[in-house]
C-alpha cells in the first residue's frame, strides 16, 4: 500500500474531495470555504476544482445558513456545513439543537438529516474566551447527534468520509494547532469506523482516556512516567457520541486504574460521563478513584500564563496518573 | 388591501371551490374537535387553532398544488390535513397514539405530510429549513417547485427570518414566504412588536423582493394572491414574500383566555368568517345550494367524529419503541 505524507488540513480535504467525487449531493457552503480558500485552508482548492454551485461561500449568518443546510439535508441533499470556529455554531444553536438531532425523531422517521458540522473545536492561541470554548459537551448532551473528534490526520480523513456517508447529523470537532500535524497515510481510499475507540500506546499500569489535541498531552505525560517505570495505556476515543465504552472497560480490566483528560470544561463535562459510565460498567475493576484533567472553571483568559493555567497540561496529567497510582 | 384581479372569482372553477370549501370545513370541525378533545384530557401539550385563518393555506394549496415543499409554524394541523394526512392519523396524533402521522413523537405543534417538513415550534426558526428546501429544489433543478413557508405576524421580528429573506434573494431561491397576520404574537399585538408597518410591502424592499399584501380572509384573493405569486417565483427564479392578513377565532393557544381583547371585537372579527363568506359567494353564483352546504358540514364533522374513534381506539407507542427513530439506521 502506497503512503503519503499529509498534514491534517490536507487529510480533510481529500475526504471532502473523494466524497464529493462519489456523491454529487454533497457540498461544502460556510464563512470563507471557496473563494478565500478556507480560513485554515481545509476547502483551498476545492472552489476551483467543483465551481460555487458546491463551494458555496455564505453571509456572516450562521443561523440563517445552518437552518439552510439542515433543510436542504432533509430534501435530499448532503450538506458539509464548515464552521470557521465552533464557537460561532452557538449563533446557529436553535438550528442544530430544534432542528437538525430532533427532525428525524419527530417526525417519527420521515425526514432525516443527513448533515456534516465541523470546523475547529475549543482553544487555539490566546484567542481568549470567546472563539475557546470546547462544545462537544453541549452537543453531546443532545441525543441524534454523532460527535467525534479525530486526534491524527489518519482518522481526520477516514472519520469525515464516514460522517459524509452517516444519515444522521455529525458534529466533527477539528483543532485549530491541529491542522499542520503531519502524518503517513494510505494513498488508496479507506473509512474509519464510527464509534470506535483505539488504543494507541498499550500499557498495563493506567488507563489514559482523551481524544483529539489532549492526546498530545497524554503521551507527554506517558512518557514522563515512563521514565518512572509506569506504563501508561493511552485510549484515543475517535468518537465521543456514540462512546465506545467497551474498549475502555477493557483497558480497564487489565490496568485497574484510570485518568480522564478533556480539553473543555470540568461541570457535566466529557469526562463526567465517561467517569460515571465506567463506574456502571467496570466499578469493581478500579483498584483507585478515578481522576480527571479537565479545564478549569475560568472563562478562557488570554494571557498565554493564564491560558496554560487553565488547560490541562503534561504536568497536570502526569500528577493524576501519580495520583491514581498511589 | 391589494386586490389581484388577474385571477377574478369566475376564473376558479366550481371543482376547486367546492374542493376548498369541502377542506375549509375539515380544518374547521377538525380544530372545534380537537379543542374538545383536549379539554376532555385526550390531547396534551399546547393546542393552537388555525380557526379562522383557514381560507389562507386552503386558498394556497388549491392554486399551487401539492408537489411543492411546504413549511409551517405549531399551528400546522390545517396545512397537513390539506396536504393529504390523513385525519385519522391526525387525530391519532394529537392523542398520542402508535397510528399518529409521527407516531406519537411529534404531537399537535409537529404535524406530518407528505411534503410537509413541519410543524415546527421555535418561532421564526422554521424559516431556515424552508429556504434550505428551496435551496434543494435550486440545487437538484427541480423544474417547477417551490418551497412554501408559512410564519406568524410574530415571527417577523427574528433574526432568522431575515437572515432566509436576505439568502433567498442572494442565491435566487424559489421560495413562497407568506406572513400570515392575524394582529397577535401570543398576545402582544402588532404594533408592539413591529417597528414598521405593512410588514411585507417594508420587509421585502429591504431584500428588493417582490411582495403581495392579501386578504387572508378572502379565498379568491388568497387563491388568486398565491397562483400569482408561484408563476412569478417560476418565472424569475426569486422568492417573494407575501403577508396574508387574518383573523384568529380563538386564543394563541388553548390555554389563552384571551383577555388583550374584548368579546365584542372577537365577535367583530368573526363576522368575517372565511367558510361563510366562501359558502355566500358561492351561494350567489348558484355553484352551491344550502342543502349542499349542510351535506358538506355534516360530511365533514362525520369524518372528524370518526376519527376521534378512531384515535381513542388506537394503541399506545409500544414503551419498547422509545428509542427507535433517535437515528436513522
Amino acid at each position: 500500500m502506497s503512503k503519503q505524507l499529509v498534514e491534517t488540513r490536507e487529510a480533510l480535504r481529500q475526504a471532502i474531495d473523494e466524497e464529493m467525487a462519489r456523491d454529487s449531493r454533497v457540498f461544502v457552503l460556510g464563512e470563507e470555504v471557496g473563494e478565500y480558500q478556507g480560513a485554515y485552508k481545509v476547502t483551498k482548492g476545492l472552489l476551483a476544482k467543483w465551481g460555487p454551485k458546491r463551494i458555496i461561500d455564505t453571509p456572516i449568518a450562521e443561523n440563517g445558513f445552518t437552518g439552510l443546510a439542515i433543510g436542504a439535508a432533509q430534501t435530499g441533499l448532503h450538506p458539509i456545513v464548515e464552521f470557521m470556529s465552533w464557537n460561532f455554531s452557538l449563533v446557529a444553536a436553535d438550528q442544530l439543537i430544534s432542528n437538525a438531532c430532533k427532525a428525524h425523531y419527530m417526525s417519527g422517521g420521515r425526514y432525516s438529516v443527513p448533515i456534516v458540522f465541523r470546523g475547529p473545536n475549543g482553544a487555539a492561541a490566546q484567542v481568549s474566551c470567546q472563539h475557546s470554548h470546547c462544545v462537544e459537551a453541549i452537543y453531546g448532551n443532545l441525543p441524534g447527534f454523532i460527535v467525534i473528534a479525530p486526534g491524527n490526520p489518519y482518522d481526520a480523513k477516514g472519520l469525515l468520509k464516514s460522517a459524509i456517508r452517516a444519515k444522521n447529523p455529525v458534529i466533527f470537532l477539528e483543532n485549530e494547532l491541529d491542522y499542520g500535524d503531519k502524518m503517513e497515510i494510505p494513498v488508496e481510499e479507506y473509512l474509519v469506523p464510527i464509534g470506535k475507540a483505539n488504543v494507541v500506546r498499550e500499557g498495563k499500569h493506567v488507563t489514559l482516556v482523551s481524544y483529539s489535541r489532549m492526546l498530545k498531552f497524554c503521551a507527554a505525560a506517558a512518557d514522563i512516567l515512563a521514565k518512572e517505570g509506569i506504563q501508561v495505556e493511552i485510549i484515543d476515543l475517535r468518537t465521543i457520541k456514540p462512546l465506545d465504552i467497551a474498549t475502555v472497560a477493557q483497558s480497564i480490566r487489565k490496568t485497574h486504574r484510570c485518568v480522564l483528560v478533556e480539553e473543555g470544561h470540568v461541570f457535566a463535562g466529557i469526562a463526567a460521563e465517561i467517569g460515571f459510565q465506567i463506574i456502571e460498567h467496570c466499578f469493581d475493576e478500579l483498584d483507585a478513584p478515578l481522576k480527571r484533567v479537565c479545564q478549569k472553571e475560568t472563562p478562557m483568559p488570554y494571557s498565554k500564563v493564564l491560558e496554560r493555567e487553565t488547560l490541562p497540561n503534561p504536568e497536570r496529567i502526569a500528577a493524576a496518573l501519580r495520583d491514581v497510582l498511589r | 388591501m391589494v386586490r389581484l384581479n388577474n385571477v377574478g372569482k369566475h376564473d376558479v372553477s366550481s371543482d376547486i371551490l367546492r374542493d376548498s370549501l369541502r377542506k375549509m370545513l375539515l380544518i374547521r370541525h377538525f380544530e372545534t374537535r380537537g379543542e374538545m378533545a383536549y379539554q376532555q384530557g385526550k390531547v396534551g401539550g399546547f393546542y393552537h387553532s388555525y380557526a379562522g385563518q383557514e381560507a389562507i393555506q386552503a386558498g394556497c394549496v388549491a392554486a399551487a398544488g401539492r408537489k411543492h415543499w411546504y413549511t409551517t409554524t405549531y399551528r400546522c394541523h390545517a396545512l397537513a390535513l390539506l396536504l393529504g394526512a390523513e385525519p385519522n392519523a391526525m387525530m391519532a396524533e394529537l392523542y398520542g397514539r402508535a397510528t399518529g402521522v409521527a407516531k406519537g413523537l411529534g404531537g399537535s405543534m409537529h404535524m406530518y405530510a407528505d411534503h410537509l417538513l413541519g410543524g415546527l415550534a421555535i418561532v421564526g426558526g422554521h424559516v431556515p429549513i424552508a429556504t434550505g428546501a428551496a435551496f434543494s429544489i435550486r440545487y437538484l433543478e427541480q423544474k417547477g417547485l417551490v418551497s412554501f413557508c408559512f410564519m406568524g405576524d410574530g415571527a417577523v421580528v427574528q433574526g432568522a427570518v431575515h437572515e432566509s429573506l436576505n439568502l433567498a434573494m442572494l442565491w435566487n431561491l424559489p421560495c413562497i414566504y407568506v406572513i400570515e397576520n392575524n394582529h397577535w404574537g401570543m398576545g402582544t399585538a402588532v404594533k408592539r412588536a413591529v417597528a414598521v408597518e405593512p410588514i411585507a410591502e417594508n420587509l421585502a424592499k429591504a431584500y428588493g423582493m417582490k411582495s403581495y399584501t392579501l386578504d387572508g380572509m378572502d379565498f379568491f384573493d388568497c387563491y388568486a394572491g398565491f397562483q400569482d405569486a408561484l408563476q412569478y417565483v417560476l418565472q424569475h427564479s426569486k422568492p417573494v414574500l407575501i403577508e396574508a392578513v387574518t383573523e384568529r377565532f380563538r386564543g394563541h393557544s388553548i390555554s389563552d383566555p384571551g383577555l388583550y381583547r374584548t368579546k365584542e371585537q372577537l365577535q367583530e372579527t368573526m363576522q368575517r368568517d372565511p367558510i361563510v363568506s366562501l359558502k355566500h359567494a358561492m351561494l350567489e353564483k348558484k355553484l352551491l345550494t344550502e342543502e349542499e352546504f349542510k351535506h358538506m358540514d355534516e360530511e365533514a364533522k362525520s369524518i372528524v367524529v370518526a376519527a376521534m374513534k378512531f384515535a381513542d381506539e388506537s394503541p399506545w407507542p409500544d414503551p419498547m419503541t422509545l428509542g427507535d427513530g433517535v437515528f436513522n439506521v
